[in-house]
């Protein structure tokens, strides 16, 4: 059992407020941008091959009183699972990693994984010492759960994974986020310091 | 020995842990804030003087990358950091930083060892000594290589400098150095 990707989507984005997000290569930044159209709140991490969870970890820790909503493919995850020693090592309180597993490489015309059937995010986030971990197949699940994923706890990140299908049809062909590097950079940025207060461009540049 | 030849009366390990301490006083003249780090057995007590250092956030990572994508994203945090590493490390990073550094103009300093140079033993990082630095000239990347004790205010102003371009800059710490000989 999977949840359509664009339902899962336009869930998270109708139940979004005022969490910094980051979205990795692929499906999830497209299929973001798609139901947003959010180019300040969102860092569209395009190409990270793994690292938009850690970005996010660098981000939230620099400004615990955000929350912070990391995605990752999890074509992504398999490239580097490690990534989790440190997360739980960091233990911030204030991310929420989302990992968007469709089984598939989806931004390569749905390669499938290695071992695409057996994987089990969940069981390698608690092999890690991960206690938040939330797992999710259907809208219902998701509806019912998303109460407790989206409450910070103060022992610990929270780990979710959403089983979603692979994308076909209209949605294969999305929009890539017409926005170049620096402004992305300038754009998330400015809105960081806007909204936290803190200094990125005027004390470190 | 020291610099007149005469015999150096300072035991090695103190000498090592005198200018690991030295290059980590660089970083928090820089305004560093977040290190994260994956070891060389050259950069041991430069880590052992993370870790001692107030103020100093120091975050062990799994792999070389993974430091690339944590000190990016201290940037939108508002923190300065680096990454610190030995040499096969950035050989192996060049994906990360040219797609993510690169492309979004973020600031990186990191810090590495200069292996496969005349005076390393060991064999297996010839290839560094052969790539290394013709990699970091390929990629166009800024780098300095701090290789004596006189020399350690140039890491912090190397770190300045990655903020100041926006951009990567490499610091690379030869076996002299690091071992308190030079």
């Amino acid at each position: 059992m999977a949840i359509p990707f664009r339902t899962c989507f336009e869930y998270l984005a109708d139940r979004w407020t005022d969490e910094l997000v980051v979205t990795s290569a692929g499906n999830t930044g497209q299929m973001w941008w798609d139901v947003t159209k959010n180019a300040e709140q969102v860092f569209y991490l395009d190409a990270s091959m793994s690292l938009s969870t850690l970005f996010a970890s660098g981000i939230a820790m620099g400004i615990p009183e955000r929350q912070v909503w990391a995605f990752m493919g999890d074509g992504a995850f398999c490239m580097n699972p490690g990534m989790l020693m440190v997360e739980r090592d960091l233990n911030l309180p204030n991310l929420t990693h989302f990992l968007v597993s469709n089984r598939v490489y989806g931004a390569t015309s749905n390669a499938p994984l290695p071992n695409q059937v057996e994987n089990d995010y969940g069981a390698v986030a608690r092999s890690m010492g991960l206690s938040r971990v939330f797992t999710f197949t259907s809208l219902d699940e998701l509806d019912s759960g998303f109460d407790a994923v989206s409450r910070p706890n103060k022992d610990g990140h929270t780990f979710v994974v959403l089983e979603v299908e692979p994308i076909t049809g209209p949605d294969a062909k999305l929009e890539v986020m017409p926005i170049d590097g620096p402004e992305m950079k300038f754009r998330f940025g400015r809105y960081v310091e806007r909204t936290t207060g803190k200094k990125i461009f005027s004390d470190q540049i | 020995m020291n610099e007149t030849g005469q015999k150096s009366t300072q035991p090695a390990g103190d000498a090592r842990a005198a200018v690991a301490s030295g290059i980590v006083s660089q970083f928090s003249a820089a305004g560093v804030g977040l290190v994260g780090s994956l070891p060389d057995n050259w950069i041991a007590q430069v880590i052992d003087a993370c870790n001692e250092t107030p103020d100093l956030r120091h975050v062990p990572v799994n792999r070389e990358e993974s430091a690339v994508g944590l000190c990016s994203g201290a940037f939108f945090g508002g923190t300065r950091s680096l990454a610190l590493m030995g040499a096969s490390g950035v050989m192996t990073i060049i994906y990360a930083v040219t797609k993510i550094s690169y492309t979004y103009e973020v600031p990186l300093p990191i810090v590495a060892t200069l292996r496969g140079a005349p005076g390393d033993g060991h064999k297996h990082h010839v290839s560094n000594g052969l790539y290394l630095l013709p990699v970091l000239d390929a990629i166009d990347m800024t780098y300095v290589i701090v290789d004596r004790a006189e020399k350690l205010g140039e890491i912090a102003t190397a770190i300045e400098h990655s903020y100041l371009i926006s951009r990567p800059v490499c610091i690379l710490l030869t076996r002299g150095l690091l071992r308190g000989e030079a």
